[in-house]
Formats: structure tokens, C-alpha cells, sequence
């Protein structure tokens, strides 16, 4: 019944589509730092001065989100 | 992907758990970059023995000086200060891995195990005392500097070789009479190495294929500069392939059973065709009279091509193995530069023999 409802509306299809953009972007993101994260940890174990440079690198995936953020804002 | 890599290594691969490449190999690099630079030597070469004590104990090496100056002084300190890091920075990279990498990393240096039976056994036979073997110990690989103790403690070599019930040594150590040493020993070095093919050989994963292609290049560089050696003695004894590692990369066995009969200038053509040739093609030359260079030479190729292959595989066991090398360079290069100026060896001859 939700099913129906959703399909037949254009505004269900939309917010769909919105969320596909933000969940998949958001998984994609969490993979790309879950690795990049593991490596920065790895080198400020054995040097601490690369925290800053390791935090930036961390970060850098959060544009994949962003970007299926701003898909879906335009969506809706 | 990681599932297809856990398909293809099988079911006796021997490594358990996730490999962390993306924690083990940034952490192994950032160990890397603390090592001795190479513009560090001619400063070291111009420094006295109390002095390098003093740099190296402000460097990388501070806990293991600090820890050991309240025993050894001079060159015993360096040395011994030297060998507890070593085996201290062997153990933390086993220690920072797990599953296929770390498995690699235990097969690896297993050399070490194999190094330090062969010290407690041949501390024995020559009557060493319990200290002495036990300086001797660089317990780098999996068994531990208490249980390598504990065998040096022990009075005579059945003990020992007890000790090693049900481990992969135990069935060449119990064919040890008491004077069979060199035998075993070179039973148990071709015991490492065929256990690290077989490690190699059991799966087809990308780091299994690399790890092979890096040891037995290295097994190439062994076997030449054991040539260069027979060769240069004048050595055309066929029992000499006894001592022949097999499995090497360039130079098979046969190529080498071919070499056996020759002379050095002979020798010498048939190298110019394997790749090594251009590192050693302008040293080498029939009327040569030390192979110092040769050997330094061939060293310095194997860590250049090491660091060179760590960055085109830089997810790969590779740069660790770059690593393990390079680490054991650099103790390698301070020893001799220690060692050198207790002889009161010139700075010429110690320069020639450091690997930088």
C-alpha cells in the first residue's frame, strides 16, 4: 500500500531518489576514510606530527557525501 | 575483493584474520623515514667510539643504550645495543600485523630463528659459556629471547634439541651427534628456504607472487657472491652444490652445476648474461684481488631494487620487506663502522665495506 503510494506520487519518487543519493554516497564516503583513517592512525603512531596531515587526508572523502547532499537538496 | 583474495589463498595458506595492509604499511614507512640517512655515515666516520655511542643514543636507539650502559661499555654496548633493537623492531612488526601479512612477515624472519639455533648449538660445542651464548641471541623471529635463554642455560645439546619436540626443526636437530654441526646448519638455512617457497608457492594471491619474486632474487645475490668466492679460490669442487640455494630467480641450478667446473675469467663471461651484470660489469675483472666491492655492489643493488619495487606495489608486503632490509643495512653498516675503529682499521677500509 505505502509501496503504491510512493511510486504513484512524484514527490514519493523524489524523496527515493534523495535518499539513494545521501545513503550510497554516505557508505561510499565511511569506506574511503575507514581506510584512509586506519593508514593515518598506522603513521602517527610512529610520528605524531603528521596528526594534522592525516586528519585533512581523513576528511577528504566527506566530498563524496557532500556532493549526494547536495543531489539530493536539489531533488527535493 | 578481499573475499576473492581469501579464495585464491586456500585453506593451508597459514594466515589468519584481516590483513591490516592499510595500517601496517603507513606505520612501516613512517619506521622507514627514522631511519639513518646515508649523509649520516661520513659524520659517523669522523666521530670516536664514545661519540657514535652518544649519537646513537640520542637517535633511534635510545632506550636500547639507555637500557644496556649500565652493563657494556665502548664498542659491547653499540653492538649489543644495536642487536636488542634490532630484535625489538622485528617483533614490534610482527606485533603491529595480522592474517596474511603478518603470516608472510613470521616466515620471513624465521631466518633469525634459524640464526639462533645455530648460535645456542654452536655456543655448546665450542664450550661457550651461558653469557656469551646468550649475547650472541638477536631473537627477531617468533621464538622468544626467554625460551632461546632458557636453551642457552641448558648444559648439553640433547636438552636442546628436546626442546624442539613437534616443532619443523625437531626432525633435522635430532640427527645431531655432537659433531655433525656445519651438516646441520646447512640443513636447517635450506629448511628456512623451503619453507618460504612453500609459503610462496601455496597460493597465487598478488603478495604471495611478489614475496616469491623477492626472495628468490635474493637467493640470486647469495649464490653469486658465493660463486664469486669459490671462484675467486679457485674452487671447482662439485660437493660445493651442496651449499646452493635453490630456486633462484635468474640463476637456476643447473645454470649454476654449469659454472662449477669453471675458471673465475670463465666465470666471469657466463655472468655477463643475467641482469645483475650491469651493477658489477665495471669492478669486476679476471685479475681482481678483493671482492669487497663486488659484495657491496650486489648489496646495494638488493636494496635499491627492494625500495624501488616497494613503491610501484606500495599495498603489498613489499615495502615491509624493503624495510626488514634496510633495518638490518643500517645495524649492519654502524657494526662494521664500530667494530672498524676499535681495530683501528683506516677510514678507506671501513668506507669500502659500508653498504650506503
Amino acid at each position: 500500500m505505502v509501496t503504491e503510494t510512493v511510486m504513484s506520487n512524484p514527490d514519493g519518487m523524489k524523496a527515493l531518489g534523495a535518499a539513494i543519493a545521501v545513503g550510497l554516497t554516505g557508505f561510499s564516503s565511511a569506506y574511503a576514510e575507514r581506510e584512509i583513517a586506519t593508514a593515518a592512525i598506522g603513521a602517527m603512531a610512529e610520528n605524531e606530527g603528521l596528526f594534522g596531515k592525516g586528519l585533512i587526508f581523513v576528511v577528504i572523502p566527506e566530498t563524496i557525501v557532500i556532493f549526494g547532499l547536495v543531489v539530493a537538496l536539489m531533488m527535493l | 575483493m578481499r573475499l576473492l583474495q581469501k579464495f585464491k589463498r586456500g585453506k593451508d595458506s597459514g594466515s589468519k584474520g584481516h590483513t591490516n595492509y592499510a595500517y601496517t604499511i603507513p606505520r612501516v614507512r613512517a619506521m622507514k623515514s627514522k631511519l639513518l640517512k646515508k649523509e649520516i655515515y661520513p659524520r659517523l666516520m669522523n666521530m670516536s667510539i664514545d661519540e657514535i655511542t652518544r649519537f646513537i643514543g640520542e637517535s633511534g636507539y635510545k632506550d636500547d643504550v639507555d637500557e644496556l650502559a649500565l652493563t657494556y661499555d665502548g664498542v659491547d654496548l653499540v653492538e649489543h645495543s644495536l642487536n636488542r633493537n634490532l630484535s625489538a623492531t622485528f617483533r614490534k612488526l610482527l606485533y603491529i600485523s595480522e592474517g596474511e601479512v603478518n603470516f608472510l612477515i613470521a616466515e620471513y624472519l624465521k631466518e633469525y630463528d634459524v640464526w639462533n639455533i645455530k648460535t645456542v648449538l654452536r655456543g655448546k660445542y665450542c664450550k661457550a659459556s651461558t653469557k656469551e651464548i646468550k649475547e650472541s641471541l638477536v631473537a627477531g623471529g617468533s621464538l622468544t629471547y626467554t625460551f632461546l635463554s632458557g636453551l642457552a642455560v641448558k648444559e648439553d645439546y640433547e636438552d636442546i634439541i628436546s626442546e624442539f619436540e613437534g616443532t619443523e626443526y625437531y626432525p633435522i636437530l635430532k640427527r645431531y651427534d655432537g659433531t655433525n654441526l656445519s651438516d646441520i646448519e646447512n640443513q636447517l638455512d635450506k629448511l628456512y628456504y623451503s619453507g618460504l617457497f612453500h609459503v610462496a608457492g601455496s597460493s597465487k594471491t598478488k603478495e604471495r607472487k611478489l614475496f616469491a619474486k623477492f626472495i628468490r632474487s635474493g637467493i640470486d645475490i647469495k649464490n653469486m657472491m658465493f660463486l664469486f668466492r669459490l671462484k675467486r679460490s679457485g674452487i671447482n669442487d662439485p660437493a660445493m652444490m651442496e651449499l646452493i640455494i635453490d630456486g633462484g630467480l635468474e640463476i637456476e641450478v643447473e645454470d649454476i652445476k654449469k659454472m662449477m667446473p669453471l675458471s673465475f675469467e670463465e666465470f666471469i663471461r657466463e655472468i655477463e648474461k643475467y641482469s645483475y651484470w650491469k651493477e658489477i660489469s665495471d669492478i669486476v675483472h679476471p685479475d681482481m684481488r678483493s671482492l669487497i666491492d663486488v659484495e657491496t655492489r650486489l648489496k646495494k643493488y638488493r636494496l635499491k631494487s627492494a625500495a624501488s619495487f616497494s613503491h610501484v606495489y606500495p599495498i603489498s608486503i613489499v615495502p615491509i620487506m624493503d624495510y626488514i632490509i634496510t633495518k638490518q643495512n643500517e645495524v649492519n653498516n654502524l657494526r662494521i663502522i664500530v667494530r672498524g675503529k676499535a681495530a683501528n682499521l683506516d677510514d678507506e677500509t671501513i668506507k669500502e665495506q659500508l653498504v650506503v
